[in-house]
């Protein structure tokens, strides 16, 4: 044993020497290097028909880590929190196609350039635009926090710009002509047309160029140094052109055709909607259940109106019930790393939804302990119960019967409220829905499939609700 | 024996409902607190029943004063019923009668449910066992309301002008029932029907804004009372 541990440190130190005498990315194996894309961008990072992670960015990043000789963790994240995510150490770099600006040099600091890319304009074949100059007064779409959308505001100021979560959203509409053109990388815009097999052309030359690199912490030039010199290592050996070849040289192969029109496998689809629903009911399950176990104490705090804690308890569920959800997830899920708590994306979405329904439910219970009469309350002091005896078997049990319909509408209401939680890439339903649509472009459909799958659930709970309003009606609680 | 000295009692800013009142209530009889509405009379009953605590004066009970005692034991040994009943909607009438048999006697169950059902049959009520209290008759829920608080053999027992709710032959009845409920324990009853105080109660009390009208024998007092109010 203590022979094995020499020889590991001797190793350990061999390694040392080797890095620091050749400056040479071999640190042994560590910690998972943790990258960041969105899974939402093919052919650079989407996910395949076997449900599986796929793409050039994708296949350099582990590239990279092979080199590094580190085990690679990708993180599926939402573009517009991208770098947010990152410098709140969420991941260590961002491999995701994203072009260096200097207003983003000013957060990262961002490797050499792994690939060059260009801003190019599309629009409908029939359209008479002839190039980005003809665009003035035209509605033009971007996807959101993309290079382009800051180009065109600064160079064709006329021109309306739109801006997209995604290319699929840009393409649906295109096709319901709220759009006359759009603006994306020549090489990912060509590829998705083809893919989707949409009718849309390249007008007029490249806007721009742009240098595509590897943001990573400026805290982090150790990691920065590493991934340059992996990059070089992978220009050098040829495997970059390999891997360019084998992405881009497709849009072009007749192999690449043939597939445009391949539906993604059934099953695979099904198994993950169905996952993804499971995580979705799973969120649900829990932030409401530790909702209602704090709101419990909070609504008879407001039902009693007395002293400080009311009124910080008052104010805190009205900031809560008058602020965005969607805010408040990004306060825990960016924020909170600022007071050193990090949460998983799933935590996140508990803790989030959680307070929420709290906030919610805490007036529900609230408005069911004003419903009953405090004649009640003198009625079980009599009694000799005491004041805890007196909730509990007398205010309580009345108080929840008048709750019941109001808690399950916020059931209801909270199980469809997960829908956001997409964003910090909480592998729910809706993010399925959506990295399916960006392999197989039909959004109606996935979408529909989504929300039956919501109003399966969420219908019985809605129709529960009423059954028991009519009991609770027939047996004269619900008067006041 | 309960011993009111010289209490008065005020809402807030209010003017005084109570001043300087003075009165012993007797253990071994039932005893009456006459009078119009407005008088006093329910804020005397939720002083003596330690709801309501007086500005100045002492509620004593058996020589010890009611604000300084265990709260719990007092409650079990005066039972108050409100005008309003305040019978418990979301239970049957034997779960109301149990309810603080099990868990302020700390009963258990099997032996609650037996006590409350013999009481229930003894007061002529074991029909109602099972029912919700918006399920019985006004008549029933004021018997069911006094068996409730009779079942935990309080010393005293108020009650709050019983026979508000109910009719004249209802009212009849009731009284009837009540003075068979003579050897169970003592009633005070808060009532401005005299004719149901006379059947109930022995003596009594004839309060006026706040203040001894009369005192001592229940046919006494109404006489009284009747008298000094045609003077006025």
């Amino acid at each position: 044993m203590k022979q094995i541990k020499i020889r590991l440190s001797k190793v350990t130190i061999l390694a040392i020497l080797l890095f620091s005498f050749f400056s040479f990315g071999y640190a042994g194996k560590q910690d998972p290097l943790t990258i960041a894309l969105t899974g939402k961008y093919p052919p650079f990072s989407f996910f395949n028909q076997h449900g599986k992670l796929d793409g050039f960015d994708v296949d350099i990043a582990k590239e990279i880590a092979n080199i590094l000789h580190k085990d690679i963790e990708i993180i599926t994240t939402e573009w517009d929190g991208i770098i947010a995510g990152l410098l709140t150490n969420k991941y260590d770099a961002i491999i995701g196609s994203m072009a260096i600006t200097p207003k983003r040099a000013e957060q990262v600091l961002f490797s050499n350039p792994y690939y060059i890319s260009g801003a190019q304009l599309f629009v409908n074949r029939n359209n008479s635009i002839k190039d980005i100059r003809d665009c003035d007064g035209k509605k033009i779409g971007v996807v959101l926090g993309e290079t382009y959308e800051r180009y065109l505001r600064k160079n064709h100021s006329n021109i309306i710009i739109i801006t997209y979560k995604s290319t699929i959203d840009i393409f649906q509409d295109m096709d319901n002509g709220r759009l006359d053109g759009f603006v994306t990388d020549q090489l990912v815009g060509a590829w998705q047309i083809k893919k989707a097999n949409k009718s849309f052309i390249k007008k007029g030359d490249l806007l721009y160029k742009e240098r595509i690199g590897i943001p990573v912490k400026k805290s982090d030039p150790l990691l920065l140094s590493q991934i340059n010199k992996a990059l070089a290592q992978i220009s050098i050996s040829g495997k970059k052109k390999q891997l360019y070849d084998k992405w881009f040289a497709l849009k072009i192969e007749p192999e690449f055709t043939k597939e445009a029109n391949q539906k993604m496998d059934s099953m695979v689809v099904y198994k993950k909607l169905l996952k993804g629903f499971s995580i979705t009911l799973f969120v649900a399950f829990f932030s409401l259940l530790i909702g209602f176990i704090f709101a419990l104490p909070l609504g008879v705090i407001l039902h009693k109106k007395k002293g400080l804690i009311y009124i910080l308890v008052r104010s805190g569920v009205d900031f809560i019930r008058g602020t965005p959800v969607l805010i408040q997830l990004f306060f825990v899920y960016y924020g909170a790393p600022q007071f050193g708590l990090t949460f998983s994306p799933l935590v996140s979405a508990i803790i989030t939804l959680s307070i929420n329904s709290m906030a919610y439910l805490a007036e529900v219970i609230r408005s069911g302990l004003l419903s009953v009469n405090f004649g009640q309350f003198l009625g079980g002091r009599a009694l000799g119960l005491s004041k805890f005896q007196v909730f509990r078997f007398i205010i309580w049990p009345q108080a929840f019967r008048v709750t019941i319909p109001p808690l399950m509408n916020s059931i209801v209401a909270l199980t469809k409220d997960t829908a956001i939680i997409s964003v910090i890439s909480v592998g729910e339903v809706i993010r399925e829905a959506q990295s399916i649509i960006s392999y197989t472009f039909n959004p109606m459909k996935y979408y529909l499939i989504v929300a039956i799958m919501f109003f399966i659930v969420t219908f019985p709970l809605m129709k529960l609700a009423s059954f028991i309003e009519c009991k609770v009606k027939e047996k004269g609680f619900m008067h006041d | 024996m309960i011993d009111i000295k010289k209490i008065s009692f005020k809402y807030n800013k209010g003017n005084y409902i109570l001043e300087k009142f003075s009165a012993i209530i007797p253990n071994g009889s039932n005893y009456a607190i006459l009078g119009e509405s407005g008088s006093g009379k329910t804020t005397l009953l939720k002083c003596i029943g330690q709801f309501l605590k007086p500005q100045t004066g002492t509620i004593n009970y058996n020589g010890k004063n009611i604000f300084e005692i265990n709260e719990q034991k007092y409650r079990e040994s005066i039972g108050i019923v409100f005008q309003k009943l305040f019978l418990f909607p979301h239970l049957t009438v034997l779960e109301n009668l149990t309810l603080a048999l099990i868990n302020v006697q700390k009963k258990n169950k099997k032996d609650a449910i037996d006590q409350a059902s013999s009481t229930l049959k003894k007061l002529g009520l074991h029909d109602l066992g099972t029912s919700f209290p918006d399920q019985i008759s006004g008549g029933q829920a004021q018997r069911v309301a006094v068996a409730r608080a009779l079942l935990l053999k309080p010393e005293y027992l108020l009650l709050d002008e019983p026979t508000s709710a109910l009719d004249n032959n209802t009212t009849n009845s009731f009284a009837k029932w009540l003075q068979g409920l003579e050897k169970e324990t003592n009633l005070i009853i808060v009532t401005h029907d005299q004719m149901f105080a006379q059947k109930v109660a022995s003596t009594g009390i004839y309060l006026q804004n706040g203040q001894v009208l009369a005192e001592g024998k229940i046919e006494t007092i109404i006489q009284e009372s009747n008298s000094d109010g045609s003077k006025k």
